[in-house]
């Protein structure tokens, strides 16, 4: 019951500080909390990047995040994944140049926990050949995010991601990752449906059910 | 397996890498929508989704170290279990030629042996990009009817870094060294192969008395000039011995030895840079030097030296080439994707040697000019159009070859191509050693190629007709009467996405030919060619315990054989059907946890021809043609086991950079 007040709560003061001042991106933000498949980021990032509302660093950033939500879902597809994955680095380093690099470090930490995805998901294009580059380029971002907000929670699941996913021989490790992602997802506690980026309990949820 | 260092090369499976980034220079060229890609597999460092890699191409089982036996793996290709090569498209081994950075690599194997492929020279991992093209291909190559395989090798490695390869027959060190400014670097490599020990282990027929012994070292330095200026130097120096026995066919009582040995250094400096934003320049130059040694004996139970009635039987050869070439291309970048290539070349050739007591002497220039075109015509559209004067100062003919390539491009973004060209190849030097008065061979090629690749998947269907002018007779006089055709279907299909980690290919390859060359009475299906092929190549890589699996199988219907003598065919049929499958396995670790000497290592074993199938590629006839034998593998299986180690560097693929 407390539950269900809380939700209606939050429903409601979403619904207003949404009319106020961010109704496109707030509703945007909580249909994102739904989107499973890749049409549904396609219809999304188109959604995104129309938006031109306060933070304006924002709508870049969630148009790049759906960008690179379709390439993780479309791993397997290789050369498909490119111009996902150019849009996505092109509105990443937009949302980048929207921040100021002294007083908004843990906005520039998200961004560049995005950016590390997105250059992922370039990897996954053919890791032979991609990798070399983007591999690296994707661990650099994350560590630059981390460096920015140690504890950001976005941060902590893309490297539990990385450390479930990499075999144990380049430093893979089940382990870390179960930690690293339990550590989010108590970071994340309830994060609410505000339009600052609040993601991650359900990736944190689904990469922990396949350690188990 | 002649390099463990070959190995290495696996680890990359990993799609995580820790390294710095790469230090290659970018290509200028503009992307462009469509790629004139007729006749051609290409192999590139760039390879997006099912396209192929360098390494994808390298390393199916069963390659030993060879790019021209890993290329078998694709259409196009006859399986030639019996010697060194490939043999594309009713070509024999000879119409294949190999370049590297532009110029020619005139010896890639060691030298021949009877019945037994010998290794290659040179590392496969040293290219970055690895162009196999079975017909139609550029102007600004020339020299081989049938095929061009055409490598790029790679630029500054990743990081300074040593390794190690122990296999029982095969010992291999090396170290890169990257200086401080990644402007330029330096390394050395060494291999060892004996095979003594092994066959001892594992018998083989024949029965070697020497041997067989490889030693290569090769050093290679390069170092980037200006913004966009590479200049590479690489220097390959190697030795080997092969003696062989076994009992001579037409006098039961004695043992018909052979053995060769061979000399061989191979030198390539190249240099490629932007003028400026429009204009390229690409300049290679090398030089090598080979010198084999061959020696025919008949010898008796007691190992003393016998005669024999037949000549051939018994004697000596030696030959010393020496071999150099230069070559500019200039590239002029226009807009949407267009560009003009022209140059030159030359290459020289000096053979001096003895054969028994008669003097074998030749010395060719051979000059060749060349322009191609970049043209686009719409937005899915483009051509690719060229031409090559080539001039034998052997021969004394000039001759003029067109070529040209068309690639639509579908909606769907698969792709038609086209391409036509002429090829022309000078006979070889053991025939313009007795007779100069002879003319360039030619293969005019015809080919309609479709591919389409998507979401990891790869499919192409290439249909080809090729007709031989001017080739080779020996019969009844040395002459250039000789013609033929080759026509054909092949089919390749390429999946990465269906099963996880797993990623396999199948072609299929139908050839029709008949060619009257050399002591052919007349037109005839050439020996080295089979009707149907079908081959097979499964890579699976293992996450959770760091293990690659890399399988191939080969299947092709038996091939034509001959046995030609001056009344004509007195005997010939099919021998029975190809069939082989290879296995390899390796798997990957570190031996040393500390993490300043983090190493990349790993065990690799294999098994060729896995299920021990009795394979015939022909018979080696009599003297009198009453007698014949088969020409088989020298042992059933082949196997191999060893480690393989790489030290202080971040991804082992550096091995792929380290040369070159």
């Amino acid at each position: 019951m407390k539950k269900l007040f809380i939700c209606v709560l939050l429903v409601v003061v979403g619904y207003y500080s949404g009319m106020a001042q961010s109704g496109a991106l707030q509703q945007a933000v909580n249909k994102l909390d739904q989107a499973q498949t890749v049409k549904d980021y396609q219809v999304l990032e188109k959604t995104f990047a129309g938006i031109s509302e306060q933070p304006a660093w924002l709508p870049p950033y969630y148009a790049a995040l759906c960008n690179a939500k379709i390439g993780f879902l479309l791993q397997d597809d290789g050369e498909k994944i490119e111009p996902f994955a150019d849009r996505g680095e092109t509105l990443a380093k937009q949302a980048l140049s929207l921040l100021d690099s002294t007083t908004q470090k843990k906005e520039l930490a998200e961004v560049y926990t995005v950016l590390s995805m997105v250059y992922r998901t370039k990897v996954f294009i053919n890791p032979m050949t991609y990798g070399r580059k983007y591999g690296v380029l994707s661990g650099q971002m994350l560590q630059k995010a981390l460096a920015l907000e140690p504890g950001n929670p976005r941060a902590l699941y893309v490297s539990a991601w990385v450390k479930y996913y990499t075999p144990r021989m380049w430093g893979g490790d089940k382990e870390q990752a179960k930690k690293l992602a339990t550590e989010s997802l108590q970071k994340l506690g309830n994060p609410g449906t505000d339009v600052y980026p609040h993601w991650g309990r359900a990736d944190d949820q689904q990469l922990l059910a396949k350690i188990k | 397996m002649k390099t463990g260092l070959f190995f290495i090369a696996l680890l990359p499976f990993a799609a995580i890498a820790q390294s710095k980034q790469d230090t290659t220079i970018k290509s200028k060229r503009p992307l462009q929508e469509v790629v004139v890609s007729a006749g051609s597999f290409e192999a590139s460092d760039r390879a997006k989704g099912a396209s192929l890699t360098p390494i994808d191409a390298v390393t199916v089982a069963g390659s030993n170290a060879d790019i021209s036996q890993a290329l078998r793996s694709l259409p196009g290709a006859q399986q030639i279990g019996e010697q060194s090569g490939l043999f594309v498209r009713g070509g024999t081994g000879d119409e294949t030629r190999q370049f590297i950075d532009g110029t020619l690599l005139k010896t890639p194997n060691y030298p021949a042996v009877p019945g037994v492929p010998q290794y290659a020279r040179i590392n496969p991992f040293l290219f970055k990009g690895i162009l196999f093209s079975s017909g139609g291909y550029s102007a600004l190559y020339g020299s081989a009817m049938s095929s061009a395989l055409i490598m790029e090798s790679t630029d500054l490695p990743e990081k300074t870094s040593a390794s190690f390869s122990v296999f029982p027959a095969n010992l291999g060190a090396g170290f890169q060294h990257l200086a401080q400014n990644n402007k330029s670097s330096y390394g050395v490599n060494l291999n060892y192969s004996n095979q003594s020990l092994y066959n001892s282990v594992v018998p083989q027929v024949p029965d070697y008395f020497a041997g067989p012994a490889y030693a290569d070292g090769n050093f290679n330095f390069r170092i980037r000039t200006g913004k966009t200026g590479m200049l590479k130097l690489y220097s390959n120096w190697s030795y080997s011995d092969v003696g062989m026995r076994k009992p001579d066919i037409d006098s039961a009582a004695l043992n018909a030895g052979y053995q060769v040995r061979g000399w061989n250094s191979y030198n390539n400096l190249s240099f490629r840079s932007y003028l400026n934003n429009n204009w390229k320049m690409d300049l290679g130059a090398v030089y090598s030097y080979n010198r084999e040694a061959t020696a025919n004996s008949l010898t008796d139970a007691k190992g003393n030296t016998a005669v024999s009635s037949l000549p051939y039987k018994t004697g000596n050869r030696t030959i010393r080439t020496d071999f150099a070439q230069a070559r500019v291309v200039f590239t002029r970048f226009f807009s949407k994707g267009q560009a003009l290539r022209f140059g030159g070349e030359h290459f020289y050739t000096r053979d001096k040697g003895m054969s028994n007591d008669s003097a074998l002497a030749l010395t060719d220039h051979l000059s060749a000019a060349f322009a191609e075109g970049d043209i686009y015509l719409a937005p899915n559209l483009a051509a690719k159009a060229g031409v090559r004067m080539e001039y034998a100062s052997v021969l004394r003919k000039l001759v003029v070859a067109p070529r040209l390539s068309i690639a639509y491009r579908l909606p769907d973004a698969s792709q038609f191509n086209l391409a036509y060209g002429i090829f022309y190849q000078e006979p070889a030097n053991d025939f313009l050693y007795r007779y100069r008065d002879l003319n360039f061979s030619s293969a005019t090629h015809y080919v309609l190629n479709y591919t389409k690749k998507a979401n990891n998947r790869f499919f192409r269907a290439e249909l080809y007709y090729k007709k031989y002018h001017h080739l080779v007779k020996t019969t009844p006089t040395l002459s250039n009467n000789g013609n033929g055709y080759a026509q054909g279907l092949e089919l390749f299909w390429r999946d990465k996405k269906s099963v996880k980690d797993l990623d396999y290919w199948i072609t299929y390859t139908y050839l029709d030919t008949k060619r009257n060359y050399l002591d052919y009475p007349y037109a005839l299906r050439p020996s080295f060619t089979a009707p149907h092929t079908t081959t097979v190549a499964v890579k699976k890589f293992f996450r959770e315990i760091s293990t690659n699996v890399n399988v191939s199988w080969a299947l092709a219907a038996g091939r034509p054989y001959y046995h030609i003598n001056t009344h004509g065919i007195t005997d010939q049929g099919t021998t029975k059907a190809y069939n082989i499958a290879n296995l390899h396995i390796a798997y990957l670790c570190s031996f040393f946890k500390n993490r300043k000497w983090k190493d990349f290592s790993g065990f690799a074993m294999g098994v060729n021809n896995l299920f021990g199938t009795k394979q015939v590629f022909g018979y080696q006839y009599s003297a009198n043609g009453q007698l014949r034998e088969p020409v088989t593998l020298p042992a059933t299986r082949g196997y191999f086991i060893g480690v393989f180690m790489s030290f202080g560097i971040d991804r082992t693929d550096d091995f792929l950079n380290n040369n070159l």
